[in-house]
């Protein structure tokens, strides 16, 4: 991030973007999901939580 | 990145969960702005005529340097000029931030969810994310010099889409019938309804290569020259074909990579004979290809896939961009992975292309519940996706399961939701709407305050603004801060 400690003009060096721990940083990309792991499972709590007819509710203008 | 302005505008969706007829989208989007800008303080609003449709009030420019309004029943954030994409992802974070803030601070939690996505299932509107680009007023804008932008905007989909449970027709689109143009409803022209998944949101609705209209008659490349600074050295291209990303990563590579290209075509770098035959129709063939070969036709006539196209703008962009900067050799090495990973399972994608975490998403939930992809469920589980709610929505339940890399943080999400980035006039700007509102400045456009009964206590637009009393005050150069002018151009005026 550069909120601070930036230059002024474009001909200062960049800044890089930030580091921050991701599976990336362990090289390749990221890990393959675990499938049958406990980790699908919360996702799969949290998506049937979603109300089923919300497409239906969800009613908005063509916008731009 | 060197020598580039990035911008992003999004329109935000607003699913509201109950039934309440006094409750629709655009009066919570009233609700919402007026919050954030009366009561949060967040910004000061407009308080004069920005065109003809936006009248005072209508919404502001924010204390970030960036603005907030409504446009067509949408609440929409344009992120401030950014310089690098460390800083563009941090400020559209905190667009999303503000605004799912502000309907927690309103109670309105528990009914209403602020979607970022671009397209209604039921009735096929589309709103939009567009991306702005600053080029040199010498950027070759000509249909042959805007050709290889063109097809690397058609093949970078394939990691940019935020992906979508089945097709529309555009009701907005128009194509010629015999000597007349009409509405392609008025001629039962629909989307395939029964397509399962696609791995963009906005392919469908695209009806043109280039074009200066928004609203109908989408291109592929926008052709308004409105550069928002001085036409003289500056261009903005101004896209309006891509998806909104929920993954910071896509974000990040989707901008970094079309920032790089454009500077391939404004150094004469590009790389030449890849121009497609059919633009539009690729763009609809690559997004809907259930096999995902993304095989498409070349002028040339060679057949050629989307990979293998994006692998020849990437070795391009190797010879002649690499070592510039960090963040062009960043998006150099990640782009060159996605490809490599996009060639096998797609999964190996998720948490960091959008269209790949939602399928891997929706087949989990498939497999697990022995659903059918025609049961409108799915679509219900595709805009949940893109929830802002972080305890709702999908995106964040792969955040919160480690499964999704950070480009960011949240400590400097809400930095970015009160400060422009330092080296744009952003942080110009910022100083400007900082001053007005701690000067007692009216910020509704029902205070004027105006003595005269003529010009408006302020005036403000993205490349200059007018305090009451001083002279314009133009900034025409957005990598300039103009901080020092600023402050000295107010001093008189603060109290």
């Amino acid at each position: 991030m550069t909120y601070s400690l930036i230059p002024e003009r474009r001909e200062g060096p960049t800044d890089p973007m930030p580091k921050s721990p991701s599976p990336l940083d362990e090289g390749g990309g990221p890990r393959r999901p675990e499938t049958g792991s406990p980790d699908k499972d919360s996702l799969l709590k949290r998506m049937r939580r979603v109300d089923p007819k919300q497409a239906e509710r969800y009613r908005q203008r063509t916008g731009e | 990145m060197l020598n580039r302005i990035f911008g992003l505008e999004t329109e935000y969706g607003l699913l509201i969960h109950e039934d309440r007829p006094d409750h629709s989208p655009a009066w919570v989007a009233h609700k919402l702005r007026d919050h954030l800008f009366q009561v949060q303080r967040r910004g000061v609003i407009d308080l004069h005529h920005r065109g003809h449709d936006e009248p005072p009030g209508n919404g502001g420019f924010l204390t970030n340097g960036g603005r907030i309004y409504l446009d067509m029943g949408h609440l929409e954030y344009a992120s401030p000029e950014c310089h690098s994409l460390a800083d563009i992802v941090a400020s559209d974070r905190a667009g999303d931030l503000l605004i799912q803030q502000t309907i927690e601070d309103l109670g309105f939690a528990d009914h209403v969810s602020l979607i970022k996505n671009n397209i209604d299932h039921e009735t096929d509107a589309t709103f939009g994310s567009h991306e702005n680009y600053l080029v040199s007023r010498r950027f070759p804008f000509s249909r042959r010099g805007l050709a290889p932008l063109v097809t690397f905007l058609i093949t970078r989909q394939i990691f940019t889409g935020a992906g979508r449970v089945g097709a529309a027709g555009p009701q907005d689109a128009w194509i010629q019938m015999d000597r007349l143009i009409v509405p392609r409803t008025a001629v039962g022209v629909r989307g395939d309804s029964t397509l399962p998944f696609q791995i963009s949101q906005r392919s469908d609705y695209i009806v043109n290569d280039f074009f200066e209209w928004v609203q109908h008659n989408r291109a592929i490349v926008n052709t308004r020259d409105e550069p928002l600074a001085d036409p003289n050295e500056y261009r903005r291209i101004h896209l309006l074909l891509g998806d909104s990303n929920m993954a910071e990563y896509a974000t990040a590579l989707k901008l970094g990579t079309t920032g790089l290209v454009l500077q391939l075509i404004e150094e004469g770098y590009a790389p030449q004979e890849l121009e497609i035959d059919e633009p539009v129709e690729a763009l609809q063939e690559i997004s809907q290809d259930q096999e995902r070969n993304w095989v498409i036709r070349l002028r040339s006539q060679r057949t050629m896939s989307a990979i293998d196209i994006q692998e020849q703008f990437l070795d391009c962009a190797v010879r002649h961009c690499q070592g510039q900067d960090e963040e062009t050799d960043w998006v150099l090495a990640q782009w060159a992975s996605v490809l490599r990973d996009l060639r096998g399972d797609y999964e190996k994608l998720v948490g960091r292309v959008d269209w790949a975490s939602k399928l891997w998403l929706l087949e989990c939930f498939r497999e697990a519940e022995g659903v059918d992809w025609n049961d409108p469920l799915l679509k219900s589980l595709d805009l949940e996706y893109h929830n802002l709610n972080r305890a709702k929505g999908l995106y964040y339940g792969l955040v919160e399961e480690g499964r999704v890399p950070r480009l960011t943080t949240d400590a400097l999400i809400r930095i970015a939701m009160d400060e422009a980035p330092k080296n744009t006039r952003a942080h110009g700007r910022s100083t400007l709407v900082k001053h007005l509102l701690g000067g007692g400045t009216p910020t509704h456009p029902d205070q004027q305050g105006n003595p005269d009964g003529l010009f408006p206590a302020y005036v403000i637009n993205w490349s200059i603004f007018q305090v009451r009393g001083r002279a314009p005050f133009p900034m025409p150069d957005p990598f300039k801060t103009y901080l020092a002018d600023v402050r000295t151009h107010l001093e008189p005026i603060i109290v």
